[in-house]
């Protein structure tokens, strides 16, 4: 509506602006001019100024490129006098890109400024003929700090996210269309828009879709991942809170620290120990292979190897990083479970009893419920971050698990990867960033989907008021 | 108070803005300096210079610097900063961002294909740098070629240029072994090696989930890898050489049966030395330290032993890999650092790596040198380098083969559906030719 607005205004603007507002189209200070606030003209017009040089005097260089994203490709020759190379003035493929997505970032805000600047000069306009006071340069300095405070303290901060955010993304969008990797490595060589091919072989099928085929492998397990991560930690992590505020248990402080200290070690530590402990021939396996668990597996033809493949086959490694993943992430939903538990109103509770309902259906029908409009929104940001859980897939099968999928080893993926993991692979090792980008795409918008969602249908703010 | 409070929060608005606007503009104009402040005046050329080393060597560069300044000084105003990276990961920071790495940097010799073709590595043997060379250091392209070991100088070589200078010729994998234990015959076969290990309780290890090492197998029975001019891997094992492939994967398949075997992760080898389960073991040199303590005095090394295809014995063959340092090709001393290149590789520094960290050299006379010649490691380095191969390869060989490495490692196929087999290596072989991307 806001928008639809903003261009509504405008063209009244337009429409029914005295000269100094239609001057305005083309001197932005005209219109604080003609009422007098000189010194917000002249800064209007420097800031136009500034735009004007800025597009005639950089942005062409950059901007008259992206189509192509450059065609001369770098070529140097050595000077053996001055003992430097001599370069040509080759483009640089990436820069381009990234350039013009500011110049196209800046271009955008200043059309919205300049509309809103013939805006304002018609609300001048209008002020005047109602002869309502129009402020002077000094007032509306004093208004930016105090009326205006927020419009002041968001200024840098907005102008942060845009180039540090904004921009950054929208570039990563963009090299989703190109064909960045390997072979187009800037600034050496040059890239150029593929446009849908790199998504068009995510979703390829057949015998030779190594990529299509390692995407879908990925996602599957990425969702059941997230599904049973998420799942295991929430109810472990009530349950243990359930247990350890449990009037009959004994020294709960002492096991909620102990609980905790699995939070105070880094995970890069823990994760790591637990690694090698479970590692084709680490100490879990030794045990095994003491007890003669390991040949009684062999025998009964569940391994194929001398040793328990805890962390290195598919299934196995599978079930095992989410049951290491309950240890290292039960403990914070213990705290939170904590908090909420201690703060269900014990009325509701005594009142139940009193009725003659038993423990479990207290649990079932007071607790569980509570619980869950309470945490709800958690839930579902737990379930997105797991989408994203680089830390615990990482530490857990970097360098120990090697696929034995050969069409997704063609695709530089494995069967444990997330496709945030996948990701870090394509970029980190084999400089794939077309695809990379496409992937990084597909995350965005699968979190975007599962967020908005949740959100929309998870309403815990209106829903707690039944409780209380 | 009211005010000041405001003020508070606009100037922490201010500086977070202009802090991260510094960080930005900190990054985008660094090369700006293209200029040539030419030499042939009389002032001395300012010349700065960054030099990446591997994190053990930096003593040793350290000295080699000094005497690269102390032998130029008064040509030119040399700086030059010191940096830690590993050989092995140098091609992954370099490529990340190439105009912000070393000037001078050093690389194992399966990385130069990647970094050739993303234009990272001067080219030496030109022209105009042989000028270069000659002015200053007294040689050219060609004795550096002649001075080193032929495979060191192939493996520097890509498409018939040289594109790096060698530095050490000893990044291959042969057998170490504990003499207490093992007999000079256990070690000649896998077969008898595998049966003395388990009649010991002990066991023999390798890694076999990389192309790395199980590429021995097949360059043993005679198979081949290469590269393509537009950069895709050339490989022919799921064809026959001497033996068709599948009968060199029933060859492997029949020693990982075997439970003396024990298939180590890459990387995981020295763990697996240290836990002392181990009587022999396919590494290098970097575990000589590893093994010398752990199998104490019946610390030995030898070649790789054979092993059983078809009936036969085939001796394993090895990669035979290097360490080189290159320039990188956008250093705005190109020169300079094609100078300081040539210094941390030339005979006396080799000698240097040598007697400070026991690195073997490249260098034909320092190679031939007694002290060399006498220690056990580089001893069978040598006797392995016969039948060493210089794999030259592209980006798309190292996750398909690893797979390959890892199927066979955990017997995932039957040793006798040789079906299967061929499939398997069917499709690890479309993996890696795959095209570049």
């Amino acid at each position: 509506m806001a928008v639809v607005n903003f261009f509504k205004n405008f063209g009244k603007a337009v429409a029914k602006g005295d000269i100094w507002v239609k001057l305005s189209l083309l001197w932005t200070g005209s219109g604080y001019a003609g009422r007098k606030q000189y010194v917000r003209a002249l800064l209007s017009t420097i800031l136009e100024a500034m735009i004007l040089i800025f597009s005639i005097g950089f942005a062409p260089q950059y901007i008259s490129k992206f189509d192509n994203l450059g065609d001369v490709q770098k070529e140097a020759k050595y000077n053996p006098i001055t003992m430097k190379n001599e370069v040509n003035d080759y483009d640089n493929s990436f820069l381009i890109l990234l350039m013009s997505v500011i110049i196209l970032v800046v271009w955008f805000a200043s059309i919205l400024w300049w509309m809103n600047n013939v805006i304002r000069a018609y609300e001048l306009q209008k002020m005047k003929q109602n002869g309502k006071h129009i402020n002077s340069f000094m007032e509306d300095c004093k208004d930016m700090l105090n009326h205006s405070f927020h419009k002041t303290l968001l200024t840098l901060p907005i102008i942060g996210i845009i180039l540090f955010t904004v921009v950054p993304i929208l570039v990563m969008v963009f090299i989703a269309f190109t064909n960045y990797d390997q072979q187009h490595l800037s600034p050496t060589h040059l890239f150029t828009w593929v446009s849908l091919d790199n998504f068009k072989r995510l979703g390829s099928f057949g015998n030779n879709a190594y990529f299509g085929y390692t995407f879908r492998k990925i996602l599957l397990w990425t969702f059941i991942w997230s599904f049973f991560a998420t799942a295991t930690n929430y109810i472990g992590g009530i349950l243990m809170a359930l247990l350890i505020n449990n009037k009959k248990t004994r020294a709960p402080r002492l096991w909620r620290t102990l609980f905790i200290i699995t939070i105070a070690v880094p995970q890069f530590v823990s994760l790591l120990l637990v690694r090698n402990f479970f590692a084709n021939h680490g100490i879990a396996n030794a045990f095994f292979e003491g007890i003669g668990f390991t040949s009684w597996l062999k025998e009964a033809g569940f391994i194929t190897t001398n040793y328990i493949p805890f962390l290195s086959q598919p299934g196995w490694a599978h079930v095992m990083i989410i049951l290491i993943n309950i240890w290292v992430g039960v403990p914070y939903q213990m705290l939170i479970a904590t908090g909420v538990l201690m703060n269900i109103p014990t009325e509701l509770q005594e009142s139940a009893r009193i009725d003659g309902a038993t423990s479990r259906q207290v649990f079932w029908s007071i607790t569980m419920p509570y619980m869950f409009v309470v945490t709800g929104p958690q839930l579902v940001t737990d379930f997105v971050r797991n989408i994203n859980n680089f830390n615990v897939i990482f530490l857990l099968t970097e360098t120990v698990y090697k696929t034995t999928n050969q069409k997704m080893a063609n695709a530089k993926g494995a069967e444990t990867d997330l496709l945030v993991t996948w990701l870090f692979s394509l970029t980190q090792e084999n400089y794939n960033y077309k695809m990379a980008s496409a992937i990084g795409i597909v995350i965005f918008i699968i979190s975007a989907i599962f967020t908005l969602l949740a959100f929309t249908r998870v309403n815990s703010a209106e829903r707690e008021e039944m409780f209380s | 108070m009211r005010n000041a409070k405001k003020l508070l929060a606009l100037a922490l608005a201010g500086t977070m803005a202009v802090s991260a606007v510094g960080c930005g503009s900190g990054s985008s104009d660094k090369k700006s300096s293209n200029g040539s402040n030419g030499s042939g005046s009389g002032e001395k050329q300012k010349v700065a210079l960054t030099l990446w080393g591997a994190e053990e060597d930096q003593a040793v560069l350290q000295k080699m610097v000094d005497s690269f300044i102390a032998q130029y000084g008064d040509m030119a105003d040399i700086t030059i900063t010191l940096g830690a990276e590993s050989e092995s990961t140098a091609k992954d920071t370099v490529l990340a961002d190439v105009e912000a790495a070393a000037d001078v940097f050093a690389f194992a010799s399966d990385q130069i294909n990647d970094l050739v073709a993303a234009g990272a590595l001067q080219k030496i043997d030109t022209e105009d740098m042989d000028q270069t060379l000659n002015a200053y250091a007294k040689k050219t392209s060609e004795n550096i070629k002649a001075d080193n070991a032929e495979g060191a100088v192939s493996a520097a070589t890509v498409d018939g240029s040289l594109y790096a200078f060698p530095m050490s010729a000893d990044n291959g994998y042969f057998l170490y072994y504990d003499s207490s234990i093992l007999s000079e015959d256990d070690v000649a076969s896998m077969d008898a090696l595998l049966a003395a290990a388990e009649a010991n309780g002990k066991k023999v290890a390798m890694t076999l989930a990389s192309g790395w090492y199980n590429a021995s197998f097949f360059y043993g029975a005679g198979f081949t890898t290469g590269l393509n001019a537009d950069g895709t891997t050339a490989i022919d094992w799921n064809k026959s050489a001497d033996y068709t492939g599948v009968e060199v994967c029933q060859g492997i398949l029949d020693i990982t049966a075997n439970p003396a075997f024990l298939p180590a992760g890459d990387g995981d080898i020295s763990n697996q030395i240290a836990s002392g389960q181990l009587c022999a073991v396919v590494s290098g040199t970097w575990d000589a330290t590893a093994a010398s303590s752990a199998f104490g005095d019946g610390y030995a090394a030898t070649k790789l032993p054979t092993y059983t295809v078809a009936g036969d014995q085939v001796q394993m063959g090895s990669v035979a890999g290097f360490k080189l340092v290159g320039v990188n090709a956008y250093s705005d001393n190109v020169g300079w650092a094609t100078l300081l290149a040539e210094w941390i590789t030339n005979e006396e520094n080799q000698k240097l790596r040598f007697q400070e960290r026991e690195i073997g050299p490249s260098n034909n006379a320092v190679a031939s040198s007694d002290e060399v010649q006498a220690n056990i490691a580089l001893a069978a380095l040598s006797a392995q380098s016969s039948y060493g191969v210089v794999q030259i390869v592209g980006g798309n060989f190292w996750d398909p083969t690893a797979t390959f490495g890892e199927i066979l490692a955990t017997q995932g196929v039957d040793r006798n559906d040789a079906d299967a087999i061929q499939a398997a290596l069917d499709e690890m072989v479309a993996g890696v030719t795959a095209s570049v991307e």
